[in-house]
């Protein structure tokens, strides 16, 4: 699954140790998700688009990891 | 950044409770230390007291479990306070391990029962030799994991 996290999160100006503690998970949770190594889980995944204001389907789109 | 900077949404959907890897506390350690100093404890007086009733030998047998029981409790705490990826590193490192194991014993099985066993091999495998070798492969697999999801 690919995803737009990383540009989001450059956006905010936030590092990724800031994201990691707003969402409650670690930092190398982050750089998982963001280097497309690893998908989170749909509560996650909920999380962060509330965190972003988008819908999930504007950060998360289908494809290969 | 702190929650009074967050919007309500932002503060919603943040717990704030940083999570980095965890690793296995000292306080975790000392639990397991304290079962296996008391199991080799149990298996010293055992030796030492052949003439001890069946009841307190029992007792002694059953002493081990306490600090054990304790150990686990530890580490199922420590299992739920990971975050979603480090239980999915734990997991797959505990799975490499079991599996590492299982596949070590058949394959000594198989030597021994052909006669195909090194000298300088074990013809069975202790218990004690099992736990390291589970211990082993599970360290491994927290490597591989860890290396895998940099």
């Amino acid at each position: 699954m690919k995803n737009r996290m990383r540009e989001l999160r450059a956006e905010r100006k936030w590092s990724q140790g800031e994201l990691a503690e707003k969402l409650g998970v670690s930092r190398q949770t982050i750089n998982a998700i963001e280097t497309e190594k690893y998908d989170p889980s749909l509560p996650l995944a909920f999380k962060i688009g509330l965190l972003f204001k988008q819908p999930l389907e504007q950060i998360f789109t289908p494809g290969p990891a | 950044m702190t929650n009074s900077n967050l919007s309500d949404d932002e503060a919603k959907a943040s717990n704030c409770t940083s999570r980095e890897p965890v690793m296995p506390s000292f306080r975790l350690n000392a639990w397991l230390a304290l079962t296996v100093g008391t199991y080799m404890a149990m298996l010293f007086l055992e030796k030492q007291h052949p003439d001890w009733s069946p009841g307190l030998k029992i007792t002694l047998c059953l002493v081990p479990i306490l600090p054990g029981l304790i150990y686990l409790r530890k580490g199922l705490e420590l299992l739920r306070g990971m975050d979603e990826l480090q239980r999915r590193i734990q997991f797959e490192s505990w799975l490499f391990a079991a599996v590492g194991t299982a596949v070590v014993s058949a394959i000594i099985n198989v030597f021994n029962s052909h006669g195909i066993v090194a000298h300088w091999a074990p013809h069975r495998l202790e218990v004690g030799a099992t736990y390291l070798m589970m211990f082993c492969l599970w360290s491994i697999g927290v490597m591989i994991s860890n290396l895998r999801y940099r």
